[in-house]
């Protein structure tokens, strides 16, 4: 009895913590449905802003912008966070403990800082402020969550495996294109999928960096809300919140923890 | 393993050239002209733009800011380089003074003359040379006359106590203590003391009865009926009215202040012939008239009159007398005296 009873309280501290997080997004989508152009009041169900936002050139260009930014800081962002996880794994050096650490500051320190000191570094390397500027932040966040995701796949990893490939006469070339790169895959592809994701939300990096003809859309929301909150935002807000839940659900499933257990 | 990490390298070496490249291949390509053009969000009909754009064989890109001082931060920083800016009133008197402003060619823009006679050369720019009004507008009081019948003339009937709950003011400090120094018959940008500390006292007897200080929502607040009485932007009540015909809007009799957006080209401006060319295609009588039909704000360009629609003209959110306009007045820099208006906001806000 006194278990039952008990589960049902989890149960209920369990539902209300979920509300907690989740009933403003909820409430958020519902009113991108609203007929009302003004949130205060539900008048019937359209996707009319729905609609709108794909004949809004500002918001197509800005789409466009992220997705640019997105795509290529996560490129480059990955093959140098790769390529960093396996030297860190593989070699013994001295400062190694240091130079991991550096490699996870950037997630530790505070987002508004690094976007100031970007910003300053790029004025006084003159460096336009623009596209270029924007996915060369964007990299240099991306950078340590690509390293930490390859680098816990990398540590799951035996190393009998690549012994085992030298031993068959495999040239180190061989090694990792045939065994490391496939093994660490996994990893790689969550990493890029996690980069993809940071990139496509960054909102205070992006303020403090970004130029002409480089408003991203989190940026385009945040301009928009001073114009008083419009459908129209919330089912932009709707589709971002959208992408990013898939993007994460598929990071998730391709997480080491997840690939390693079917794989034994 | 050398080889490989040199190859790795040459990656990382091409993906960053070709980001960067990437950029200015864009620019370049078949030679039409950019203008940068950094402003409010959703401030300009975008039809409007790419008619400019087709006239002129270039591309306008659109990039938005949320405030004023975004934008002077940005430009300050250097390295933005935008060809026509949109700051406020007060901050083109901050832009001056910094010398962050280019003197417009007027020859260049014979529209210009097109604008209101009192809103060519304003406080905030004396000789008109380094900005030119754009949207523009006074705060006035605006009211629910399903809740109060008779209509407010003055700012002292914010007061009121039957409007308990229902009261919302704008969500700034300039306006707010300029608001209430208006009503004792002072000027919004005082720099005495005691004025300053005689409206702060009737606004904290006030703020009891204010629902909210709101700048960004208080439109929904209107149309929702929420709130019955407020302090609001002319445009703004315009475009509350299109949703609820019971919204009024009066500037009271003791005056109040007037504000203005404005076109303004940045120091270093990279293409400042083709920035004057769009201020002056934004002042033709026909755009203009197309332009602020859908911005719905006040039209400064007298010449415009006769093509704006019979809705338009008639809006009863968007007559402002010439009289009032004369009793304006703008907010200026008030220098260190600021520090004074931000110390009583905070306890304002904070109810101290």
């Amino acid at each position: 009895m006194p278990k039952t009873w008990r589960s049902h309280v989890l149960c209920a501290y369990a539902m209300a913590i979920l509300a907690f997080l989740y009933l403003p997004l909820l409430i958020l989508a519902l009113y991108s449905f609203n007929e009302s152009r003004i949130n205060a009041v539900w008048s019937g169900f359209t996707l009319d802003w729905y609609l709108a936002l794909f004949k809004n050139r500002r918001v197509l260009e800005a789409l466009t912008n992220s997705l640019i930014v997105a795509f290529a800081s996560t490129i480059v962002s990955t093959v140098l966070g790769t390529t960093a996880a396996i030297a860190l794994n593989k070699y013994q050096y001295k400062y190694k403990s240091v130079i991991n650490g550096l490699l996870y500051l950037p997630i530790l320190i505070p987002e508004i800082v690094m976007g100031l000191s970007l910003l300053v570094l790029f004025s006084q390397a003159h460096i336009p402020l623009g596209k270029t500027s924007l996915i060369l932040a964007h990299i240099t966040f991306c950078v340590s969550f690509v390293v930490i995701t390859v680098n816990a796949r990398l540590e799951g990893m035996r190393p009998e495996l690549e012994q085992a490939a030298m031993d068959l006469y495999a040239t180190p070339f061989q090694t990792f294109r045939y065994v490391t790169l496939p093994l660490a895959m996994p990893g790689i592809v969550a990493g890029a999928l996690m980069a993809f994701t940071l990139s496509i939300d960054d909102f205070i990096i992006s303020f403090f960096v970004a130029g002409p003809n480089s408003t991203t859309l989190p940026l385009y929301i945040y301009a928009m809300v001073k114009r008083g909150i419009s459908p129209e935002i919330n089912a932009l807000s709707t589709l971002l919140m959208l992408a990013t839940i898939i993007l994460v659900i598929i990071a998730q499933l391709l997480q080491p923890q997840h690939v390693s257990k079917k794989e034994e | 393993m050398k080889k490989l990490l040199s190859l790795l390298i040459a990656l990382v070496a091409f993906a960053i050239v070709g980001c960067g490249g990437g950029d200015k291949k864009s620019d370049g390509k078949g030679e039409p002209q950019v203008l940068n053009l950094f402003s409010w969000a959703d401030n300009i009909d975008p039809a409007v733009i790419e008619k400019f754009e087709k006239e002129n064989n270039c591309k306008v890109n659109y990039d938005v800011f949320a405030n004023n001082e975004e934008l002077l931060a940005k430009i300050q920083a250097g390295g933005a380089q935008y060809d026509v800016i949109q700051p406020s009133d007060y901050m083109v008197a901050t832009m001056l003074k910094l010398g962050m402003l280019e003197e417009l060619n007027l020859a260049n823009i014979p529209n210009v003359k097109n604008i209101v006679s009192n809103l060519q050369a304003p406080a905030y720019d004396p000789t008109g040379k380094h900005s030119v009004v754009y949207t523009w507008g006074m705060t006035g009081i605006v009211y629910n006359k399903k809740y109060i019948k008779e209509a407010p003339t003055s700012w002292n009937d914010l007061w009121k106590d039957e409007y308990k709950g229902r009261i919302i003011l704008l969500n700034d400090n300039r306006e707010v203590i300029g608001m209430a120094l208006k009503k004792n018959g002072h000027s919004n940008n005082s720099l005495n003391p005691q004025e300053v500390e005689a409206a702060v006292k009737d606004l904290k007897q006030l703020a009891p009865n204010v629902l909210a200080f709101d700048t960004d929502t208080i439109k929904q607040k209107f149309i929702a009926e929420e709130a019955w009485i407020g302090t609001m932007w002319t445009g703004d009540a315009s475009y509350t009215y299109k949703d609820n015909k019971d919204i009024g809007f009066v500037i009271p009799k003791e005056g109040a202040t007037i504000w203005a957006d404005t076109f303004a080209i940045p120091k270093g401006a990279p293409h400042k012939e083709l920035a004057e060319k769009f201020i002056d295609f934004m002042y033709d009588p026909k755009i203009s008239a197309q332009n602020y039909e859908y911005i719905g704000y006040n039209d400064p360009n007298e010449k415009a009159n006769e093509f704006h629609s019979e809705e338009f003209k008639n809006d009863p959110m968007l007559k402002i007398g010439r009289e009032n306009i004369d009793k304006g007045e703008w907010l200026t820099d008030i220098g260190e005296a600021l520090t004074m208006y931000d110390r009583y906001w905070t306890e304002l806000k904070t109810g101290k």
